[in-house]
């Protein structure tokens, strides 16, 4: 992966493939805490303690009809955020979901780009029509917050049955999310 | 700055059309987006596709995405599934071959054989 925004659209698939019907985003660039942190929550089945112990794992894998057991996903996640003095925790409850938190050292020389939040929050978005997306991005900067907040289920109420892939409101949604990175600034790192 | 009166007015537009044509889905595109297709580039072809949908106005292409399915050595791999015809896999993909595959399969319906890596179910 090379950068955040995809190991963020690797967990989003995750929080999919474990039938969450709402997934929080919420990502935070904190520059006096000199700390860039993403918290991804989900309603999906969750996971037991030995689950989650063992999704940190190189060699394990959820997905039950691979015939090679590997799933680097997190392990990968967690390692290049380690490798920045960050951390990554990973919390979950059977039957009420999954709650990850990652934190990279902002400042930090290893530390990956964000990378395209846009793209990867709208594909997600399109491509999840069944899932409530619940977005915050947002930056603290000399003593000021600027914060930016989508949330997909208030634009399908208002949409009714007209399908997120119609071409109008990918644009919509496209540019709604470019406006609120470009004003939450969460993308200059 | 987007509000939620510009989706109205997006509503009542594509309400019209629907009235029009029906509310047919013609083809349903699918992004394989497990943790080696997103390695290989697959939000790239993803964004591609709704570029193209949204550029060329194709209001009866659904794009969804959807996880791994076993063929990890040709992501990125895109299905596309019309009604009544064979599903088509695409493999490999990048940007340039969704823009071929947009314009031949989905508006023109030639299947682009140099970039099928599996037919059928």
């Amino acid at each position: 992966m090379q950068d955040i925004s995809l190991h963020l659209l690797d967990i989003i698939e995750n929080s999919v493939r474990a039938e969450a019907k709402n997934i929080k985003v919420r990502v935070i660039r904190n520059v006096q805490k000199n700390r860039l942190r993403i918290i991804v929550e989900d309603d999906g089945v969750g996971m037991d303690s030995q689950t989650l112990e063992m999704a940190q794992n190189p060699f394990y894998t959820s997905k039950e009809e691979r015939e090679k057991k590997v799933g680097l996903g997190i392990p990968l996640f967690k390692q290049n955020a380690e490798a920045t003095n960050g951390c990554f925790k990973m919390a979950s409850e059977p039957g009420f979901g999954t709650v990850l938190t990652v934190d990279f050292q902002l400042d930090h020389i290893d530390r990956m780009p964000l990378g395209n939040l846009k793209d990867t929050l709208l594909g997600a978005i399109v491509g999840h029509p069944e899932v409530d997306f619940d977005i915050n991005l947002i930056t603290r900067e000399k003593g000021l917050e600027q914060s930016f907040h989508f949330d997909t289920a208030a634009i399908k109420e208002e949409l009714g049955d007209i399908p997120l892939t119609y071409p109008d409101v990918i644009e919509y949604i496209d540019q709604s999310l470019y406006e609120g990175i470009q004003n939450t600034s969460v993308e200059d790192v | 700055m987007k509000t939620l009166a510009d989706l109205k007015k997006i509503r009542e537009k594509a309400q019209e059309e629907m009235k029009l044509r029906g509310g047919n889905v013609r083809i349903k595109i699918v992004v394989g987006m497990g943790t080696s297709g997103i390695a290989m580039g697959a939000r790239e072809v993803m964004k591609t596709f709704l570029e193209e949908i949204a550029n060329r106005n194709l209001t009866d292409v659904l794009v969804t995405q959807t996880g791994e399915k076993g063929l990890s050595s040709m992501e990125p791999v895109v299905d596309l599934i019309e009604e009544g015809k064979p599903k088509v896999t695409y493999g490999n993909m990048t940007p340039e071959k969704v823009k071929k595959v947009v314009v031949e399969h989905i508006v023109n319906g030639r299947v682009v054989s140099d970039y099928v890596v599996a037919t059928g179910n």
